[in-house]
């Protein structure tokens, strides 16, 4: 009944409704690019040259200073990994695992799970680049809807000359000068305790002094992503908006005599932050990866530079576990963005099929 | 005199107690749990590498400069009249778990070992404890090679891995096969094996590991314990860029971490001293063999003789890449012990000559073309290429500046960085032209020299498995001046014994055999440029001889250990 | 495009933007054969800074009358091996001086001919004024050996100075910031247009067609976005040798496009919706005409931006693969430059920081002309922009 006053009444049986569900059917698009990525991963990462064999060999005669032949069979009787094992019969046992929600075991951390060692580093990397994140992208919209606003004033001016340069200054530079500069020269803080996630001497709690040395910790790294991103969200969004101030509704709008205030926030910023909702949908995907440089420079251990570490041990299960995680974050953060668009504009309607 | 030490005593002991610092601050990379852990024959422990020294004791220290051991862990030791090998603990000190230090640590130790492959194994049958503190090594036979093996190994605690050093025992005796069931559930069983804490018997215990830093506190049962001057330890975790600010802010005292020159004069600016101990190795060109004229050893003399290796060594490390006056494969300090005077005199030095290598380029059928480049007879260019790893700053440094040299030269050089972990893979296959690798060993004994290029990267390694190439593809049966030999046969033969005579006279042969060979053109010889606090930390000055120490015998954790290394006044 | 140049002029920004871009075609192309490329090793003039260059440096009761290198004719000058100075000499043309040459010997030869020119075993000595600072003028500084009261600067502008420093093996910086744009900027612009016109292409047919082609579109941009990068260009580089900058930008436009294709993408849905387009949807007009002239122009600013990032990324892009080795380093680009200077940790020292900001801040001013002159390209292309806010 209810039904009938909100419009025709759907007459498809059940099951069609189900096929034909938008929601439904990009879940399941989702999955399929989920389960193809993985798949790709999983041979690639197996291309790589060298093996976590041969990776610790080295590894043990460079630091330890170990014969060949001593490193070599160390290494080879630590890892339970065969390289001669066909990679088509691991590929099925993996599958088979992860459809068991199990990610494995570490090849070179022998007998620890690879989801403990994700859990490990994934709240950090979470927590500071999903924070630094959010900063760059709401400051970099408010900047960059002013520079547009006032388009080819010195207020635009400044800004766009500041972004451009900003965000041409790879995030290694930044994290350097911040620390020589601001650490080591001027003394404005302590290069040494700002170092790590959290101070030692408060472990980790729901308590204030936990959550202020969490805080304090992060506050390098979250200036040196947001300096190392705000400057193109700043470019994007005045690149968005210039293009939406030219459209019809908007001077309809200024016709009507709507105050400046309403036409930016409810016509232009609406319609000018659509296509860079995409693009955050994309970096939120992208915050669990982290940034290896960052995390390196300020001992911010996060999934970042443990993925890194990873890759370059070849430890095949734990790079498979953190890709895992990284890949399922960016396909549903991507499809969220594509269920939300119609949300944010209702005159989109992705559903249509013709 | 008498008046003033009794001040300064008096002094010292009002002032200095609460006024010194008493924690040493030193610096190494480690991975946070649950990858880093605490079982020390597992990978991933966070055994806090050359500073592993200060939590579990090595038996010995060998002091370079006087070419004999020191014992740490072991009072006395040495070889037995029937060639087997006795090693007595000291008494009277326990593990950070409360248990005494004995033989049957010894004996856990060596048997734990054999589960995970110690080469020392190869030359030795059993050990066994003769008493409360002692030891017997029954060896294959006597060997200075297997006694280095011996003494170096770090004491580990009975308590925790004897169970482990009976299952090896008893797999030696049965003689079980590495690949048997019962070998590998025993080792399965070791190294998933995760011990709560790092029991320590050295002067430290670790205490504390965060991701910034780890922190190790004094071990008052521990070998060297009555000896150190400081209480605590602070390794803190990260590569260079990481700890380089540590270094400048003062934070840090001491990292052994490769420094580019442009960072060492900035610690020097910031008023900081560099440590320059040599390392006995350096970068050196390896050559593919299969690659024509790359085989031909007049050619590689040729190479010697277009590079500048003194300006090579300076522009990569500064004062600290010295170009090697031997060029004969093993470092010219430890060269110098082994080989006679004259047959050092006559060995060539391939000072950089152009005339030279334009005579032996001309010899090989080969002009220079009116361009300025090296053509064959057929007119095709001389041009190779030279890779090398792209984050290494001083081997990235020597290729950029070697491929320059070859370059203006006349030989057509395109220089590539590979990915570090990539390059060594690369070399160990054979896909390469030129490339810079290690040369030397930070060993005393030259035949761990002499095994990198004869060995490890001649494709004859254990990793030659299938689809793998033959590494350099250096044919080790050569012929030059003084006859034909096997240079790998020769270097292993160099490593069995007792009879220094037999050895010197080996490695005399292999010395002049590479000089004139060249398998490997070795560019310059890396010392240290370890960045030393002397405002902070008090430890001799440079030129020592302690610093002689390298490799397993790393002087620091021996200074901090002995007392030797002090806060500064 | 007829408006273009009078717009040009009127929007004084865009025509900064428009003079740095020149500047740039100058530099990539007539400056570079002006000024050569410094590619000898000078062992004293290592991480040099700013400004540095050769001095004659005498005894004190010298001062006066040793001041340039004819004053020297007829007396004896001190060299050192491995350093500037022999080519300068050679270059300085000045016939009749007896010179002394002091081996460099790891460093150690400095402080001796510094000894040698107090004891007056020289008349004059030709070297670097970083030594100088170092040996003669610093006290506090390690190796403070010879103080003023012995030697004396006679001339602090004897060389030519090094406008940027020199690098890590004392080679003249400047010229290697003049000679390292080209491949560098051809490449990314290369790649940037691939990338940008994939990324505009299929984002607009994905977007107008819907249905299935949407789909596979965007499943494919998923997949690219989400391949991992360094483990893919690892493997690739073990397969692959690109010494082909059109190969190279290739690649590297290949892989950069999803992101952006997905943000227009959802920009044309929006679009798509528009009165003007559906107007021209009804009157059947080609496909051609509504993407190009009733959706591009609508989106133009938002394009182009992204085509300005685009060539930046691209640019570090390149850097990257140098560091895997992909790109061979002869080709002495800004990118080489930067990775030599980052594994070699110049920024830590601030003599040789400029081996890494000069070529980042030649590639950021690079982004900021470009940024500055799309504004200008902004209004060419959406006339509806001109008299607006």
């Amino acid at each position: 009944m209810i039904q009938s006053l909100s419009g025709p009444v759907d007459t498809r049986p059940w099951w069609q409704k189900l096929v034909q569900n938008y929601t439904l059917r990009t879940f399941v698009q989702s999955l399929f690019t989920v389960w193809a990525v993985i798949t790709f991963v999983f041979f690639l990462i197996r291309l790589m040259p060298g093996n976590p064999v041969e990776i610790y060999v080295n590894y043990l005669m460079n630091t330890e200073n170990l014969t060949y032949q001593d490193a070599y069979n160390r290494a080879a009787s630590q890892f339970k990994f065969d390289p001669d094992a066909s990679v088509v019969q691991q590929y099925f046992v993996y599958l088979g695992q992860l459809l068991r929600g199990d990610m494995g075991e570490s090849i070179t951390s022998t007998g620890t799970k690879v989801s403990s060692q994700i859990l490990r580093y994934l709240p950090w990397t979470v927590f500071c680049v999903g924070s630094a994140l959010l900063i760059s992208f709401l400051l970099g919209m408010l900047l960059g809807m002013l520079a547009a606003y006032f388009r080819n004033t010195w207020v635009d001016n400044v800004i766009s000359f500041l972004a451009s340069i900003v965000s041409a200054v790879p995030d290694y530079i930044w994290a350097i000068l911040i620390l020589i500069i601001f650490g080591v020269q001027l003394k404005w803080f302590n290069v040494g305790d700002m170092r790590g996630t959290y101070d030692p001497a408060t472990p980790p709690g729901f308590n204030l002094p936990f959550i202020l040395s969490a805080l304090q910790h992060a506050i390098l790294p979250i200036t040196t992503y947001v300096l190392g991103s705000i400057g193109r969200w700043v470019l994007a969004m005045r690149g968005s908006t210039t293009s939406t101030l030219g459209e019809d509704y908007v001077n309809i709008a200024r016709a009507r005599g709507l105050k400046q205030n309403r036409i930016m926030t409810a016509y232009v910023g609406r319609n000018a932050a659509l296509p860079l909702f995409t693009l955050l949908a994309i970096s939120i995907g992208f915050v669990l990866g982290g940034s290896v440089i960052v995390e390196e420079a300020f001992v911010y251990k996060g999934l970042g530079s443990f993925l890194f570490w990873s890759i370059s041990q070849r430890d095949y299960t734990s790079m498979q576990g953190v890709l895992l995680i990284i890949t399922i974050a960016v396909v549903f953060s991507n499809m969220l963005a594509d269920l939300l668009y119609s949300r944010l504009d209702p005159r989109v309607r992705v559903t249509g099929d013709k | 005199m008498k008046r003033s030490l009794l001040l300064s005593l008096i002094v010292g002991v009002f002032l200095s107690l609460p006024a010194f610092a008493q924690t040493v601050n030193v610096a190494w990379p480690y991975q946070l749990p649950p990858d880093g852990h605490y079982n020390t024959y597992a990978s991933g422990a966070i055994n806090l590498g050359i500073y592993r020294d200060l939590m579990e004791p090595p038996l010995a220290v060998y002091m370079w400069s006087k070419g004999e051991y020191e014992g740490m862990a072991a009072e006395s030791f040495g070889f037995d009249a029937d060639g087997n090998y006795t090693v007595t603990l000291v008494s009277g000190y326990t593990w950070s778990d409360g248990s005494p230090i004995t033989s049957a640590d010894l004996v856990a130790t060596f048997n734990t070992g054999y589960l995970i492959g110690w080469s020392v194994w190869d030359n030795l049958e059993s050990v066994e404890a003769v008493d409360e503190q002692t030891a017997k090594f029954t060896l294959g036979e006597p060997s200075l090679a297997t006694e280095r093996l011996i003494l170096t190994q770090n004491l580990t605690p009975a308590s925790v891995y004897g169970s482990f050093g009976e299952k090896g025992a008893a797999l030696k005796a049965s003689g079980a096969a590495s690949d048997s069931d019962e070998f590998k559930a025993a080792l399965e069983e070791l190294t998933t094996f995760r011990p709560e804490s790092l029991v320590s018997g050295s002067a430290y215990v670790l205490d504390d590991v965060a991701d910034a830093k780890a922190h190790l506190s004094k071990n008052p049962g521990g070998i060297n314990a009555d000896k150190v001057a400081f209480e605590d330890v602070v390794a803190w975790n990260g590569e260079t860029e990481t700890v380089f600010p540590l270094l400048q802010d003062g934070q840090l005292w001491y990292a052994t971490h490769g420094l580019a020159p442009a960072q060492e004069e900035a610690l020097i600016n910031a008023g900081l001293d560099i440590i320059r101990n040599p390392y006995y190795s350096g970068p050196a060109v390896y050559f593919n063999n299969k690659v024509e004229p790359l085989n031909n050893p007049v050619f590689r003399q040729a190479i010697a003789y277009i590079i500048d290796r003194e300006e090579n060594g300076f522009v990569s490390l500064g004062e600290s890449g010295i170009a090697t006056d031997y060029m004969a494969g093993v470092s010219d300090t430890i060269l110098k012990t082994y080989v006679s005077e004259d047959v050092l005199d006559s060995l060539n030095p391939y000072y950089v000559d152009f005339d030279k290598a334009t005579e032996l380029l001309e010899s090989l059928g080969y002009s220079k073309g009116s361009d300025g480049s090296w053509v064959d007879g057929s007119g095709n260019k001389l041009a190779f290429e030279l890779t090398f790893p792209a984050e290494y700053a001083d081997w990235s440094a020597a290729a950029e500046n070697a491929a320059q040299a070859l370059n203006d030269f006349g030989i057509e050089i395109t220089a590539r960085g590979v990915q570090f972990q990539q390059h060594v893979q690369d070399v160990y296959d054979g896909n390469f032209e030129l490339a810079i690798r290690d040369w030397g060993a930070g060993s005393p004994f030259p035949y761990e020299s002499y095994l990198v290029p004869f060995r490890r990267y001649n494709g004859q390694g254990e990793l030659a498995g299938e689809g793998a190439g033959g590494g350099m593809s250096f044919d080790n049966n050569v012929t030059y001046s003084g006859g034909e030999i096997n240079l790998l046969d020769l270097t292993v033969a160099s490593s069995q014994g007792t009879d220094l005579d037999k050895i010197k006279a080996d490695v005399t042969e292999l010395a002049k055999a590479y000089n004139e060979l060249l398998p490997a053109v070795p560019l310059w010889e890396r010392y240290g440029n370890n960045a030393l606090n002397r405002g902070s930390l008090s430890v001799p000055e440079n030129g020592d001889p302690i610093y002689q120490n390298a490799g397993l015998d790393h002087f620091m954790p021996y200074m901090i250990l002995t007392g030797m290394a002090k806060p500064a006044e | 495009m007829r408006t273009f140049w009078p717009l040009l002029w009127q929007n004084k920004v865009g025509l900064i933007g428009f003079i740095g871009l020149v500047f740039y075609l100058l530099l990539i192309t007539v400056f570079q054969w002006m000024v050569g490329f410094d590619n000898e090793v000078k062992l004293d003039q290592i991480n040099s800074p700013p400004g540095s260059r050769l001095v004659l440096l005498t005894r004190p009761e010298d001062k006066d009358s040793y001041t340039k290198l004819q004053d020297l004719v007829g007396h004896k000058v001190g060299i050192l091996e491995k350093s500037g100075a022999p080519t300068f000499l050679e270059k300085s043309n000045v016939e009749g001086l007896e010179v002394e040459t002091y081996r460099w010997r790891s460093g150690r030869g400095v402080p001796e001919s510094l000894e040698a020119l107090a004891a007056g075993e020289v008349d004059a000595l030709i070297i670097f004024s970083k030594l100088v600072r170092r040996y003669v003028l610093d006290p506090s500084s390690r190796d403070y050996k010879v103080s003023l009261s012995h030697l004396t600067v006679s001339n602090p502008k004897l060389g030519p100075a090094l406008l940027l420093g020199a690098d890590t093996q004392g080679r003249d910086m400047f010229t290697h910031v003049i000679n390292g744009g080209r491949i560098l900027i051809i490449t990314a612009i290369m790649a940037g247009l691939i990338s940008t016109a994939i990324a505009f292409i299929l984002g607009t047919v994905a977007a107008l067609a819907g249905g299935i082609v949407d789909r596979i579109l965007v499943a494919i941009a998923n997949f690219i976005i989400v391949i991992p990068r360094f483990p893919l260009l690892i493997v690739l580089a073990a397969m692959i040798t690109l010494n082909n900058w059109l190969l190279l930008a290739t690649l590297i436009g290949l892989l950069a496009w999803p992101a952006l294709m997905r943000a227009i993408r959802a920009q044309v849905l929006s679009l798509r919706e528009r009165d003007y387009v559906e107007a021209a949807m009804a009157l059947d007009l080609s496909r051609m005409h509504i993407i190009f002239r009733e959706i591009l122009p609508n989106m133009m600013g938002f394009v182009v931006i992204n085509f300005v990032v685009a060539i930046t990324t691209a640019m570090y892009d390149q850097i990257g693969l140098i560091f895997l080795g992909m790109a061979p380093i002869n080709d002495y680009t800004w990118g080489v430059m930067l990775y030599f200077g980052r594994s070699r940790g110049t920024l830590f020292n601030i003599d040789s920081a400029a081996m890494l900001l000069a070529p980042v801040l030649a590639i950021a001013f690079f982004q900021v002309c470009l940024v500055l002159f799309s504004r200008a390209l902004e209004e060419a292309f959406d006339p509806r922009l001109r008299g607006a806010a």
